[in-house]
């Protein structure tokens, strides 16, 4: 395994990011930790959508579920660091164990069956009332989390946030560049191929389901310590699963840089567009989405040229993989 | 008796959800398209429905029969402009093309009609009808009887017309089906606007049942979602059964578990269904 | 020297130089330029975060024609006195698409980017409660027109202030109303929607009820976004209660009364909230709406009187029908109302200064065509009699509390 000249850049670059705090105001440390929040979400639906080639439609199952795992232990006044530990076990146990089930399932059925487990894990988070709040919404407050005073709150969770970044980052690069990120690869491309070869075709793919998952659960934990109130229809919300899904293939399908430009690049048209249009913000952003996947389908990292690998996507007629 | 008022409860909701349902089978399955837009042209069906009855007090009876080949159009120009560039990519993006999509025309309509909650109330009411010690509301019963009538009309014009056998020739096997002269492009395109038909002919239906705004489509797309799993994708019979099936398991559930679970319930038994048996009570085996 | 022009590198640069922040650095250029020529500020700037897109929309539109009829009669009557000059007033809306954590972030921006002087809540309890800690932390005095559980003011903020009730001075004088004109009612079914408000409401409800000795014989949750209700209903029709009580928003207890009827369901009393004060509701339902009861912080048909722009109920019920040609609700007079009461405060405090404000804004104990406006140590309103009003004759016809009521309290609802 052998990391490239790339990826010890995008590092780098990750890595200056982490100065923000210095030299930005609450809003763009705001707005940082939101390119932080995306950049994860991408790169880890990266791992078992665009490595493995299972369009998984589950991020905002694992999002939700990390909230409320990490949330609820908030409130009940445990230290962040257990809070976001439990949540990456939940999530990967979860994941893994939902794995057996779900990764049976190829293309449309996958994508349908991982979107409904946000579904029923939404009405079950509803339902749960009394440990959750219901539709009343789950309060952490602040003072579990952060110290008090804007700018140290806002930077606590920029930091943090960014943290989780790296970690991912570091993660997912690892996977990319390893024997398993090879093994993905192979299941991208022809599964019942790579079974024959020796690729532990099962084991694999229930490893990539359950990084994705990780990350993306200790980031809701994050995320529910930072704006300290959630109700499941906004952490189970079906745009948590998509976003990630555009921001990948805007920044290119199949790559880690290509997700990591997509979440920065998606962030900043939906800040203009919000900014600039009242009424019609998210119809324009419709319109993003409709023009990119017309005239863009490779992603941004295609325009970059040599340096950056360029992915490799499936497109036979019919196929609905 | 009171479980045979929530059974039939649950055969007149089901009927309604399999003309939520039909037309969303029938573009997945043939055209391997999930358009997230559908419930977004229920609602504009109901729009429409809403909107002639309130300023030329036109029936919604009639306003069916208007609805059904002006959502055709719509539907056939947006596969044949848009859609069709995309129609060989991966179900990701088609997926996500469509979600841009109904961004686009749910923004749009809540532009044009605003967001508050509209109420088609026919003048006078149809009132219930009462079977013994079961009632039934007639409204429900006729939209019931009409959803039936236009998925067999459905059915009919799939089997028996060139143009429904060209797109089920079309579904079994695309490149056969193009050795056989049959221009795909174009099935696709009609297949499409069936199926937007079928969901424009619905919210005019529902108009009369539901409240119409915006905000429900994602309801009405949730309940598609369910019953395409459960029936099979592209069979339209599949989506009747589908259709009362749900019905039926949520009328039961609702009353068994509490209403609260009845979203749930629909969800857990679509998980259900993809794991144990994914092509759905009469869908074809391996077709994904 | 290749590395530098790594295309890479560029495009992460490129989308890091978006368009918005070189407007920022621009502008904060221009604004460190102007502001040694002393650029006095003309109006007064509220901001005001709105759920105008996605399933919280119908509310929104509610809420931004009480804050558009409030400053459009400010700015008539040449601005809002502050000291010895008048300035104008200027509204900042944004959209937070109905989602929680957004209204955060826009409640934020509205602070730091907008430079809004002050702050209007955005809707409902939990995303007011959530943006409250923003406008504590800049100490930006914020009234909530639509916040009404107890929980949103129990931080022990300072700057934040709520024009409603808590939900149980709805359901308590309602149930002493029924109580009293019905004494045969001994059974109530309550069906609450699973969401922040509606289910906070029916828990009090089942409290109110509980302490007056009827009994609550049903009690379900619906899930949001319920298609059909006929199981529940069906339910209830076996158990046969005397009184119905439903919570949800408009289309929900449209669809609620609507399936009741299908299914022939009658009761003595059925009490929906928040429906039946809005006019969409009457017009929806017809004659299925008759006699249905429920309560609200206010209602056009009360007789207030007061000190603010608008003067009287009557007054600002005139106005409302006048620029939107439909009788005016408690969502829309709430909204007029923040604004009213952010303007009597200027006005006392003789300046914009956000701690002078704030502080007469706490030691407020005016009249106004809300009511009667005293806002208690948690920020949140305590002057209020709620009203309960019913729908008779396809109008609402309030019922309670003597001094405003209009008609009497009729039973059976069909």
């Amino acid at each position: 395994m052998s990391f490239r000249r790339t990826d010890w850049m995008l590092f780098g670059l990750v890595l200056a990011l982490g100065l923000t705090p210095w030299v930005g105001s609450p809003y763009v440390l705001r707005l940082g930790t939101f390119a932080c929040l995306y950049a994860v979400l991408a790169m880890s639906w990266n791992v078992i959508g665009g490595m493995t080639g299972y369009p998984s439609f589950a991020t905002a199952a694992f999002f939700g579920l990390g909230a409320y795992v990490g949330g609820i232990l908030l409130t009940k006044g445990y230290p962040l660091i257990a809070a976001l530990g439990a949540a990456a076990l939940v999530a990967f146990v979860g994941a893994m164990v939902l794995g057996v089930v779900l990764l049976r399932l190829r293309g449309h059925y996958f994508a349908v069956a991982s979107l409904a487990v946000a579904e029923v894990l939404r009405e079950l988070t509803n339902s749960a009332t009394d440990l959750t709040g219901g539709g009343m919404g789950l309060n952490i407050p602040l003072s579990a989390v952060a110290g008090a005073g804007i700018a140290q709150a806002a930077s606590f969770f920029f930091l943090t946030m960014w943290g989780l970044l790296l970690l991912t980052l570091a993660a997912v690069l690892w996977v990319e560049r390893s024997k398993l990120g090879f093994g993905l690869a192979c299941i991208r491309q022809n599964e019942a191929a790579a079974d024959m070869i020796g690729v532990n075709a099962t084991f694999y793919k229930s490893l990539a389901f359950a990084i994705s998952g990780l990350f993306v659960a200790m980031a809701g934990t994050l995320y529910a310590g930072w704006v300290h109130y959630i109700e499941p229809p906004d952490v189970f919300d079906i745009l948590f699963s998509v976003k990630p899904i555009v921001m990948a293939l805007l920044g290119g399908l199949g790559s880690t840089a290509g997700a990591l430009f997509g979440a920065a690049a998606f962030l900043a048209l939906e800040e203009i567009v919000w900014r600039n249009s009242l009424q019609g913000s998210s119809g324009i952003l419709g319109l993003l989405i409709v023009l990119l996947l017309l005239f863009l389908p490779r992603g941004l990292v295609s325009l970059g040229g040599q340096l950056v690998r360029r992915p490799h996507v499936e497109a036979a007629p019919g196929n609905g993989r | 008796m009171f479980t045979l008022q929530i059974f039939l409860n649950g055969l007149v909701l089901g009927c309604l959800y399999a003309c939520i349902a039909s037309g969303f089978s029938l573009v997945w399955g043939v055209l391997n398209v999930i358009n997230l837009m559908h419930g977004s042209f229920i609602v504009l069906g109901s729009y429409l429905a809403w909107g002639a009855y309130q300023s030329i007090g036109l029936s919604p009876w009639i306003t069916l029969v208007i609805a059904a080949p002006l959502f055709y159009g719509l539907g056939w120009i947006l596969q044949r402009g848009v859609l069709n560039r995309v129609i060989t990519a991966p179900v990701l993006v088609t997926l996500t093309m469509t979600f841009g999509l109904d961004l686009m025309l749910n923004n749009a309509m809540l532009l044009a009609f605003q967001a508050d909650y509209r109420k088609l109330n026919l003048d006078p009411p149809l009132g219930t009808l009462a079977l013994g010690s079961v009632v039934v509301p007639v409204d429900r019963l006729i939209a019931m009887a009409l959803a039936l009538a236009l998925t067999l009309v459905l059915y009919l014009i799939l089997r028996q017309s060139r143009v429904g056998r060209a797109i089920i020739a079309v579904r079994l096997d695309r490149d056969a089906a193009t050795l056989m002269g049959v221009r795909v492009p174009a099935i696709y395109a009609a297949a499409f606007g069936f199926g937007t038909a079928m969901a424009g002919c619905a919210g005019v239906l529902l108009a009369m049942i539901f409240p119409t705004s915006p905000v429900s489509s994602t309801a009405y797309l949730g309940k598609a979602f369910v019953v395409c799993v459960l029936g099979g994708l592209g069979s339209v019979p599949g989506a009747v059964l589908g259709g009362l099936l749900l019905g039926v398991v949520e009328s039961f559930g609702a009353w068994a578990i509490g209403p609260e679970h009845a979203v749930t319930l629909s969800f857990a038994l679509l998980i259900a269904f993809l794991i144990a048996r994914p092509q759905g009570l009469l869908g074809r085996q391996g077709f994904e | 020297m290749r590395t530098l022009l790594n295309p890479a590198l560029m495009s992460a640069l490129m989308s890091a130089l978006t368009p918005r922040r070189l407007l920022a650095v621009a502008s904060v250029s221009v604004a460190a330029l102007g502001s040694t020529f002393a650029f006095a500020q003309e109006t007064i700037r509220f901001g005001a975060p709105l759920p105008i897109t996605g399933a919280l929309a119908p509310e929104a539109l509610k809420q931004q024609q009480g804050y558009d009829l409030w400053a459009e009669q400010v700015n008539k009557a040449g601005g809002i006195k502050v000291g010895d000059k008048k300035m104008k007033v200027e509204i900042i809306y944004t959209d937070y698409r109905s989602n929680t954590p957004r209204a955060v972030q826009a409640a934020e921006s509205l602070i730091t980017q907008d430079k809004v002087n002050f702050l209007f809540a955005p809707f409902g309890s939990g995303a007011a409660k959530a943006a409250s800690t923003v406008s504590e932390q800049y100490g930006v005095p914020t009234i909530a027109a639509t916040a009404s559980s107890a929980q949103v003011y129990d931080q022990g903020y300072k700057y934040l202030f709520g024009t409603f009730t808590p939900n149980d001075t709805l359901t308590n004088p309602l149930s002493d109303l029924v109580a009293k004109k019905a004494a045969g009612v001994k059974r109530v079914a309550i069906l609450a929607r699973n969401d922040l408000f509606p289910l906070a409401i029916a828990q009090e409800m089942e409290k109110s009820a509980k302490d007056r000795g009827l009994s609550v014989v049903f009690f379900e949750k619906y899930a949001i976004n319920t298609l059909d209700h006929s199981a529940a209903l069906a339910q209830i029709k076996q158990i046969n209660p005397h009184w119905i009580f439903a919570t949800g928003y408009i289309n929900d207890l449209v669809l609620i009364k609507k399936q009741m009827a299908d299914q022939r369901i009658e009761a003595p009393v059925v009490t929906m909230v928040a429906g039946p004060a809005y006019k969409e509701f009457v017009d929806a339902l017809g004659k299925s709406a008759e006699n249905i009861s429920s309560a609200a912080w206010w209602h056009p048909a009360a007789r207030y009187r007061g000190i603010d722009i608008f003067g009287s109920t009557e007054n600002y019920t005139k106005l409302f029908q006048a620029k939107y040609n439909a009788e005016p609700d408690y969502a829309q007079a709430s909204a007029s109302v923040s604004g009213a009461l952010f303007q009597i405060a200027i006005e006392r405090a003789g300046s914009l200064d956000r701690n002078k404000v704030r502080d007469q804004l706490a030691s407020m104990n005016v009249q106004t065509f809300w009511g009667p406006v005293k806002f208690g140590p948690t920020g949140q309103i305590t002057s209020l009699e709620p009203p309960v009003f019913q729908i008779q004759g396809g109008k609402t016809v309030v019922v309670s509390p003597p001094a405003i009521r209009q008609g009497e309290f009729k039973l059976t609802v069909q």
